[in-house]
Order: structure tokens, then sequence, then C-alpha cells
């Protein structure tokens, strides 16, 4: 089974952001990056999957600027068999439609039986490139996996839905899975893996040219703070006064 | 300008959020059309055109064709959907089908260009739709709900049988000993608690002050707390007088279970968290030492 | 007649049992021999012998060390019982072994004895003193097994048997004495029985028994004193015993490095089939010879932090199980043998390592399977563990932060650059980012102002120096923080660090010498310690009762005991130690990396900790560590009855600066 994982190399969410003026993506001066959290749920997803099935070939791809390699070769280290690297320069502030059509152009030819995505980014959480993908490379797709059975070649997938309900749904490889958190739990990579991923096959393609969906992103900032809360601050006696004093007056206690 | 929105069925009921829709479709003037997948006897209220396509209640490949139809026949300008986990998954294919023009959990939209939140809340991003069709998904209770009335006019449409994904089932939760959308007030947890063993005096604070013990998705997958007590869009949506939020930043689908309490007080060290939008009031401080005096002083 | 001051060596044994006596001894030994050397294939399970060029001067230490019972005599009234015991029958010992040398060597090939006159008194006397030393302590020791719980608790099978067969021995030793004496000296020289007091008071018992009846309980006597001690010989290597040779040969095998020291692996081997430690084959053969050298004597036990709150570990059981494991020669997992929350509940703290009277190294082997655990499972201490480490690879500190915001806590002041700076002050993930420990480094930087002492700080460039992960077995992480932080210092062309964390300071002053960097690293205690002796700043006395709070890696691993006191008793603070203070602190429970980590099992160390406080009476507990302050903060709190403060000596010593005088533009 040809696995394809794909994943995002974003900026650790504890960041503090800062939007230049006049600037659509924030600064990347003295960020940490990692790997996009949900992305790491379905490099887990395949690793499991391929050790399940005892065969499988897992790729890992990222569409992205040049540190994305860092998120690559973790996955490579979790367990992954080779790596692609998309190049691209401008890839953060790409719009989710040109970030699908620079996998799908790659990914075409390859035929994978399996592509496993996170649902969506921790960074811009529209949660489009995973089905866009699907939809282009014409794959079968189902989002939002909490949970994820893979038998030869049928799919078993619990989809999270809203009030703590589930969808259990069957789909038939080729098709497309993207993760929720907690489906799984990634592992840790142990030393040895990280040495391997070291020597593993690593590919950089640099990236063409990508049709825009039209999209105008006119300003990105801090959210104006209308109606923001008002601040108690001070000693801890005072806060707790201001606090009491507020409740009784919405007779919320005695 | 005109909108088609579509609604979503789960278990035989149409989702209460297509009012939601409804009353985004009314706030941008638009002429609405409607679109039910799924098989419901729920009809909303509306004037203008619903078509309704019975069938499975997840089926995306035979949903987007058949959204494909209602649009070719009305020819909206926007086609709007819920940020839920239907919407999510459905919006982008219709998009794809023409020109990927498509924006996720819209919060707002004023002259002609829609905000969107991003970065855990920490950012927002102003976006100008372009030419040709454009497929938003709305953050629950972003938008007030509609308030109209009518009954449109309906049109059938066949959902023909999707054999490549198949829908086989649901899987309740199980029975919950605390059904937070009944509290009146509520103290909720998130992972600013540091330990599991702290949700004790998080506890010891509801139970002063007569209130149900709340979470943050967080603190559910750590397995600190039975799922049953998360608030948020994939938890539990709820409207309570009070609701105090002890150690939770405010990422966007728990802001969207809990923004609609009538009083919100959240306590947090940073006093820039994101709660601090929904929140009237923000305790600045360590929880670990202001909750417990809290609970001493109501005492 | 001038009677000689001698005895007559075989007396009333027939010569043609000196054969038998000798055959014996031949066996005995050689069963001890044996006993001894069939262990020698369990110690070669492990890395080989390192044979040292310096084994001299180690056999000389170990000498002194197992002569002088110093290690023994750490543990305050047993160890001194022991050391009577040891001396008593090393005495004893001698005496055999210059009867040997006469009446083997000397006497039958030279025809000289020196157990004559002057010198034969002194022998007898030294001799008869400490043989009854010994009986005492021997009974002391039974009474103590038998009737004091804990060591009731830990009786072994083969226990009574000894201390039945030495007590015998000493007991028959003195009453073939007696008999002899009875017949050869208590008449015939009474001025030389003076000098065998023992024996002389049963020369005189006994001597109504009449000559023959003498002679025929002497000789049946001798014979079973004979039997008794062979029988001594041959069960040494099977017993307890084992540790009279075992003991003082692991002192042999010490490793002279610094303490906390351990190995910086080579991770880029690409011969290196596996890391850490996970079976007998990847033990030195030294770990493996610690097994056998362990007397069981509890000490460690009884100081373990976790092992006294109820946790699954005892450093004593940890080092008996893996003894088993080799004993075993199956070359099995040694991490199943311990228990994974055994393993994982260890702080780290060093108490079993300083007190072991045998020299053996507990917490290298914990590390070494922890390492294993870290390296080749990717397996922590729990979920909370892993996702530490994760933040340390991604924002250089345990905790999540940004690493843009590391400096924020020093917003308002004010350092100069790293070239201009006295020390580079590296603050620590604690320092930086937990608004309790904050507090410190505002309070550290208040008194380096005070004392004129110019800093610099790194702040974003900062990483974690590693010392968690490397504790829990992530030997990887720590070594590329390490790596990242030592560029940092040498593009930096730092020269001297002041840091507020002991684990910081054992760090960068010790384990970052292996990844080449070796420079100047104080700890804060040490350097105001100084610059008061020198005058450089001012303190205004403030009586307060105060108990001090050893950290485990300021303390006993780097023996700054009196530094802190200083200060203290600068500030005109009343200091009252609690009982376990100093090298006997009593951990925190933060150290091993457990400060990343939940405490799940048994009962909680920092409130043991904090309750120990609140027994002094004191009003404040004062440490000079993060990671001992937020546990003594946590621990103070959940105190019943007093209430006790805790705090960092930065605090209390910037509270007793001179307040400015008010300036007119008021």
């Amino acid at each position: 089974m040809k696995i394809l994982v794909c994943i995002k190399q974003v900026a650790d969410l504890e960041s503090r952001f800062v939007v230049p003026d006049g600037a659509t993506w924030f600064a990347e001066t003295d960020l940490a990056f990692r790997i996009n959290e949900y992305d790491e749920f379905a490099i887990e997803a395949a690793v499991q999957i391929k050790t399940a099935l005892g065969e499988g070939e897992i790729t890992v791809v990222s569409l992205g600027p040049a540190r994305a390699s860092d998120g690559l070769k973790k996955a490579l280290a979790m367990g992954a068999d080779q790596a692609v690297h998309l190049l691209d320069e401008q890839g953060p502030v790409k719009d989710s439609w040109q970030v699908a059509q620079g996998i799908a152009d790659w990914a075409k030819p390859e035929g994978f039986d399996l592509v496993l995505t996170g649902m969506q980014s921790q960074d811009r959480g529209s949660g489009q490139v995973s089905i866009f993908l699907s939809e282009l490379l014409e794959l079968n797709s189902v989002s939002c996996a909490v949970g994820l059975d893979a038998e030869a070649s049928l799919l078993k997938v619990e989809r999270e839905l809203e009030g703590g309900l589930r969808a259990m749904v069957e789909v038939s490889t080729p098709a497309l899975v993207s993760c929720q958190l907690g489906l799984n739990t990634p592992r840790y990579p142990t030393l040895p893996n990280i040495m391997k991923a070291k020597k593993k096959p690593f590919e950089t393609i640099e990236v063409g040219d990508l049709k825009p969906n039209g999209q105008d992103v006119q300003w990105m900032g801090a959210p104006t703070s209308a109606g923001a809360a008002e601040l108690i601050e001070g000693d801890l006696a005072s806060q707790v006064a201001k606090v009491v004093s507020v409740l009784k007056e919405k007779n919320l206690v005695g | 300008m005109k909108t088609l929105v579509i609604g979503e069925v789960v278990q035989g009921k149409l989702a209460e959020t297509f009012s939601e829709l409804l009353g985004f479709s009314a706030a941008l003037g638009a002429e609405t059309s409607g679109l039910i997948l799924g098989d419901t006897t729920d009809r909303p209220s509306f004037s203008g055109t619903l078509y309704v396509a019975p069938g499975a209640e997840y089926a995306p490949k035979a949903h987007k064709t058949v959204v494909l139809e209602a649009i070719e026949k009305e020819q909206p300008d926007v086609v709007v959907l819920m940020h839920s986990a239907f919407g999510w998954d459905l919006a982008p294919r219709i998009a794809a089908a023409s020109g990927g023009q498509q924006l996720s959990e819209v919060i707002g939209f004023e002259g002609g260009v829609y905000r969107q939140s991003c970065c855990n809340g920490k950012l927002q991003r102003k976006i100008k739709p372009g030419a040709g069709l454009c497929v938003v998904t709305l953050q629950a209770g972003a938008f007030a709900a509609s308030t109209a009335e009518g009954t449109p006019s309906e049109v059938a449409l066949e959902q023909s049988v999707d054999s490549a994904v198949k829908l086989t089932g649901y899987k309740q939760k199980p029975p919950a000993d605390v059904d937070l959308t009944k509290a009146e007030k509520i103290v909720s947890a998130g992972r600013g608690i540091g330990k599991p063993e702290n949700l004790e005096m998080i506890q010891a604070l509801a139970t002063a002050l007569g209130a149900e013990l709340g979470s943050s998705r967080p603190v559910v997958d750590a397995g600190w707390i039975d799922a049953a007590h998360q608030v948020g869009s994939t938890g539990s949506t709820v409207t309570p007088k009070l609701y105090m939020a002890c150690g939770i930043s405010g990422a966007v689908q728990h802001l969207a279970g809990m923004k609609k309490s009538e009083l919100i007080i959240a306590v947090n060290k940073d006093k820039d968290a994101p709660i601090g939008e929904v929140a009237q009031y923000l305790v600045v401080a360590d929880l670990l030492e202001f909750v417990p005096a809290l609970t001493e002083a109501l005492k | 007649m001038a009677l000689e001051s001698t005895r007559e060596i075989y007396w009333n044994i027939p010569s043609g049992s000196l054969p038998l006596m000798y055959l014996l001894s031949f066996v005995a030994t050689g069963v001890m021999l044996w006993g001894f050397y069939r262990r020698l294939k369990v110690y070669q399970q492990g890395q080989p012998w390192v044979v040292w060029p310096d084994m001299g001067s180690r056999i000389l230490r170990g000498l002194k060390l197992a002569l002088t019972q110093k290690k023994v005599k750490k543990q305050k009234g047993i160890g001194q019982a022991h050391s009577l015991f040891f001396w008593g029958f090393g005495v004893l010992f001698i005496g055999t072994v210059l009867i040997f040398i006469q009446a083997d060597i000397l006497d039958p090939l030279f025809g000289v004895k020196f157990l004559t006159g002057g010198f034969y008194q002194f022998y007898s006397l030294s001799l008869d003193v400490a043989g009854l030393l010994a009986l005492v302590m021997i009974v002391g020791m039974f009474v103590r097994r038998m009737f004091v719980p804990k060591m009731r608790a830990a009786i072994q099978p083969a226990d009574l048997w000894l201390y039945l067969d030495l007590g015998l021995i000493l007991a028959t030793g003195y009453l073939i004495e007696g008999l002899r004496m009875a017949v050869t000296e208590l008449v015939q020289n009474p001025e030389l029985a003076q000098y065998s007091p023992v024996g002389h008071g049963l020369a005189q018992l006994l001597y109504p028994l009449g000559e023959e009846s003498l002679r025929a309980w002497h000789l049946g006597i001798w014979w079973f004193h004979m039997v008794l001690v062979m029988a001594f010989l041959g069960m040494i290597p099977f017993t307890r015993l084992k540790h009279i040779v075992l003991t003082p040969a692991n002192y042999l095998l010490f490793s002279p490095t610094p303490k906390g020291h351990l190995d910086t692996l080579d991770l880029e081997d690409e011969a290196a089939e596996s890391f850490g430690l996970a079976t007998p084959s990847d033990l030195r053969f030294k770990d493996i010879f610690d097994t056998d050298a362990c007397t069981s004597c509890q000490r460690c036990q009884d100081r373990c932090p976790a092992y006294n709150t109820d946790k699954p570990l005892s450093p004593m059981k940890l080092i008996e199980d893996l003894g088993k494991v080799c004993t075993d020669m199956e070359n099995g997992s040694l991490i199943d043998a311990v228990g994974k929350e055994a393993l994982f509940a260890c702080t780290t703290c060093s108490a079993c390592m300083e007190i072991c009277p045998a020299e053996i190294e507990h917490i290298p082997k914990i590390i070494g399977m922890r390492r294993n655990l870290a390296l080749m499972e990717g397996e922590f201490a729990g979920e909370e563990v892993a996702k530490a480490m994760d933040a340390m690879e991604v924002n250089g500190n345990p905790l999540g932060y940004a690493p843009a915001k590391r400096a924020d806590w020093a917003d308002g002041l004010s350092f100069v650059p790293v070239e201009e700076a006295d020390y580079l002050y590296f603050t620590g993930c604690y320092g930086s980012f937990d608004p309790r420990s904050q507090q410190v480094a505002k309070a550290l930087v208040t008194l380096a102002e005070a004392a004129g002492v110019k800093l610099a700080i790194l702040g974003p460039q900062e990483k974690c120096c590693g010392e968690p992960a490397r504790k829990m077995g992530n030997e990887y992480l720590y070594q590329s923080l390490a790596a990242e932080n030592i560029e940092m210092f040498k593009e930096k062309k730092v020269k001297k660090i002041v840091t507020s964390c002991p684990h910081c300071y054992q760090t960068l002053g010790k384990d970052y010498k292996d990844m080449g960097f070796d420079t100047e690293v104080v700890h804060y205690t040490e350097l105001l310690a100084q610059l008061w002796k020198d005058f450089r700043f001012q303190l205004d006395k403030k009586a307060q009762d105060v108990t001090y709070h050893d950290s485990c890696y300021l303390g006993r691993y780097n023996g700054i005991f009196d530094a802190p006191r200083e200060l203290l008793a600068a500030t005109g603070a009343q200091l009252t130690e609690m009982s376990a203070c100093k090298e006997e602190s009593f951990c925190c429970g933060a150290g091993g990396g457990r400060i990343l980590a939940e405490e799940n099992l048994g009962t909680r160390i920092n409130n043991k900790r904090a309750s120990m406080a609140q027994e002094t009476g004191a009003d404040t507990v004062v440490s000079s560590c993060p990671f001992c302050l937020t546990m003594m903060e946590d621990g103070t709190k959940n105190l019943e009855g007093d209430s006790v403060k805790a705090m960092d000596l930065a605090e209390l010593l910037v509270s007793c600066l001179p307040t400015q005088t008010p300036t007119e533009e008021k």
C-alpha cells in the first residue's frame, strides 16, 4: 500500500505573533516551529497502519519554505520511509487552493492508495487543503477522523460531530482521510529512528506556478478589542472582593 | 446578492443552526434559497426556494452533485454552510468545482469583506472575495439567528446513492451524569490548571457557587475529566447565567460553545488571552491562588 | 625461675592432628576462594574490566577507607559500633596471622619466635580486649536484628547461623584460653596471666576441674573452634559475610569523576546497537560488582525520598533486583526486574550514594536504564514528560513558552553586553518563565546592582541547559540543547557564568565539560557570600526565625553548605536546622527530571519536607533553587497547623538591603 502523509510546519502557537504594517502574514523572527499538531496524528496513523498491515510504504510531503524540512525529518524519524519537500518560500502566504494544487501536481502520477493529513492547520485553521487535495486527486475522502481502522482496502472511519456524537463511515481505498485531535498518541521518535531518518530518501522539488483562487487578503492583525473584558488586577484580596461584588450585583450569590 | 444556504441533517433532524445561515443571509440583504441534504420532516421558516434532497446524511460525492445542481439552478453569489463537521467537509468540495474560493469559519462580514480568526484566536484576517462563486462556512454563534417567518416553496432534488463512502451509523457518547446545557452556572477548568489534582479546587469553587463543573477540550483529551464536561463546538454549547473560565485561553472552538453566556468571568495569568474577547471580566491572576481565595470568600 | 612471657602454640594439640588442621584450612580456604571465583563469570557478563594505571593509589585509598571505616561511620551510632566490631575482629585476625607466621614460617625455618616477652604481653592483652569488644558487638547486633522491626523484616535465613557461628567462635576462643591458662599459667605464671584478663577469669572458674579434665575439654573445644572457623571461612562468599571481601574490593573500583558525573554517550556511534542499560551485558564490570558489594544495610533506603513516601522505589532493592538478573546469567531485562514505576520515581538526590558504605553507584544505573527507555523506546515517565521533551525541542524550555518571551521578566531592568559583564546570568527556564521564580531572578539582579556587579543575560538566545531531559534519560535532547548553548557561549565569548539554579550550576559547570565547555560557573550563593566578605554590599539585620533547606544539587553534589548559611547569618536571621540537613538533607522531590512529571504514587515528597520545616518552628523555609522553591511553595500550602512561608535566599537578602534615603525631588 502506498501511503502519503501531508504535513505542514507551523509556528508554535505559544509564540508572540507580530504582523508588520501592511503585511498579510506574521513575521517569522524569533519564532519556534513544529509540525502542525493535527498532522502528527496523521503521521502516527500512517505508521500504525503500515505496522498493522505488515506492508506498505509511507511518503511524507510538505509544501513550504526551507525550514519545512525540519518537520519532514521528524516525520521520517517517526517512521515515514521517504520525504518530499515541495520547496516554496512563499508557502505560508499562498491560499489553500494553491497549496492543494502544488501537492496534487506532484502526487497525482504517484498513485497513492491512502492519503492522510491533519484536518486543519493550527495557524490558518481553514481545513481546506485536505478536501481540495482529494478533489484534485479525484479520491474519495472523509474528514475529521477520531477513529481509523484500515483493513487492506476498506477503511472504517469514525467522524467526530458536534455535541460528542460520532458518525461511522466506510470508504474503500484509494481514499484520503483527514485526522482530528485525539485520533491516537503520536510517538516520540527513538534515537535509532532519528539516526536512520538521516539516511532515508529526501527529495526537494521546487514548486512551479500555482493558480490563486482570487481572494484578496487585505489585512491581518490582532483582534480589535471591541467589547473586551474589564481587567481585574491588583492584589489577591481586592481581586476576590471585586468578583464577589460583581456576583452579588447580578444576584448570582446570596 | 443571492445566497444558497445548505442545511445539514443528523439523525433525521435538521440542525438548528440553519437559522444562523438565514440570519447571515439576511444580514447581507440577500435573496435566499436553501438546500437540505438528508431525510427529515423538519422545515425552516423563510421566504424563498427550498431544495430538498432526501437520502444519506453524509455522502460527499452525492451531496456535492446535488449542491452543484442547485447552484446551476439558482446561480447564487455565495454558498453558505455552518463550520461544522458537515460544513467543513462539504464546502471545499463545492468550491473545488468552481475555482477554489472558499472561506472557513467566518466571524464577520463588513463592507463586502469577510473577517476570519486564525492562530488560535490571536490574529484575525480580512479577506475580500474575488469574482465568481464564494463558498463560506460560518462560525457557530457568529451571526444572529434569523427570526423570519414564512414557508419556502419546495423543490425536490434527487440524491444519488454514493456507494464509495457509506455512513453506517452513529455512536452516541455514553449517558452523562451532567447536562451542561441546562446548567444555570458553570465553572470551567482549562489547561491552565496544570495538573489533574487541581480540578478539585475548581470543583470546590463550583460547589461554593452552586455551579456545574465544565472544562475545555485539552483537559478532556488529557484524560483528567470525562468528556461530558467539555464545553465547546465539539462538546456542549451552553448559555448559563454565569460562566467562569479558569485557566482557559479561549480557543475559538471553546468560545463557540460558551460565548452566549450572560456573564463571563475569566481567570488567567495572561491579560491578553483571547477569552478576554468574550468575557465581561478578566481577573489577571494565578488561578491556583485566586480560585481557592474566591472559594473561601464565598463561604 | 624466671618464666617467659609466652605460650606454646598448639599446646595440648597432638602434632599428628596438625596435618588434619592444615587440610581443613586448605579445604575451607578453597571453598571460600571458589565461592568468590564463581561470581567472576557473573561480573564478566558486563563490559570488560578496565585496568587502571593508578591501581597503586586505588589500593592505598581502599585500605585507608576500609581500615578507618570512614564511610561506615557516616551513620552515627551504629556506624561507630560496626567500626568497633571491625577493629575487634581485625585485631583477632592479625593475631591469628602472627601465630601462622611464627608457627608455620619463622619458627620451623629459622627458629625465630617473636611472640614472647613484652610483645607477647601486649599481644595477649590486645586480643583479649578485642575479642571482648567483638563479642559484645555480636550480641548487640543479634539483639538489634531480632528486636528492631525494620531489621527483623530484612532477616535472611543464614543470619541466625552467622550469629551463632561468630558468637561461638569468640566464646570458644576464650574458653580455650581459659582452659589452657588453668593448666599452664594460672598457678605457674600469674604475672603473665594478668595480660589475658578474660582468660584469667575463666581459668579461675575452670581450675577446679583438674588437669586431666581441663586438657580433655581443651582439646575438644579447640577442635570445635577449628571447625567453626573453617565453617566461617567457607560461608563467607555465600552469605552476608561476603561483604568482608567485596565491600573493600569495591573501593578499588570507584569512579574518580566528580559527583553527579554521567557518561556523555557518543550518540553518533554507528557501531552501537543499543543505548542505555537494558541487559547485564550493557552494565560495566563495576555495576555488576556493585550488586555483590551491597551488604543490605538499608541506609540508602532509609534516606530515599521516594521510598519514604510510599513509592515503589528502594535503592537497596533496585541493586538487589539488578543482582538477581545478573546472577541468573540469562541476559534478562534489567528494567523489567526493577520496574518502570520504581525507575521513574528517583529524584537523583544522591542520598543513597552519599551514605553507601560500599560506594555503590545507584544513580548512573537508574539513568542508564532511563536512557534505554527514552532513546530506544521513546518512553518516558508519563505523557506530560513526553510533552515537556517536545516543548524543550521546539521552544527551548520544558514549560512551552515562546522563546521570544524568555527575557520578558527582565523588562525594565538594565544589563550590560556580555563583553562588559562581570558575569553572564544564566537565568534558566524557571527564572525566565515561572512567575514565582521570576521574582528570584529580579532579586538577584537587585543584589548584583547593590554589590556593583555587572550582569549580562542572553534572553531569547538562552536555551534550557538540558538537565531535566538528561536525567529523564533523553541524552540526545540534552546533547542538542547543550551543543546549542555552548555554541552561543563561545560566540559571545562568555567567560564567567552565575546561576540561581543548582541544576543549571551542575550542568553548565560540570556536565558541559564533556561537551567541550570549561568556564567558571558559580552559584549565586557562592558569589554573594564572597561579595559579602569583601564588604561589597550592606544588609540591615532583621530578626526572623528561619530554617534552611539544602538543595541536593547545591549541597550533596557540590558541597555548598556554608555560603548560604553565612548569608543567612549576615541578615540577622535566626537559623534552626532541620534534623535532615546539609549532607543529610531530604530532597524536595523535583530532581531527576521529576519537575516535569506528575506525582501519582504514594504521598507527596514536598509535603513531607514541608512538615520537616514546620517542625523546626521557623516561620520561613529558605532555599536557593527554583525547583525547591516551587516544591516548598506547594508543600507549605498543604500544611495544617502553623504556617510556614517559602522563600528563596535571594529574596530574603533583598528584603534586608538598606532602603534608599529619600531624595529631594519626591
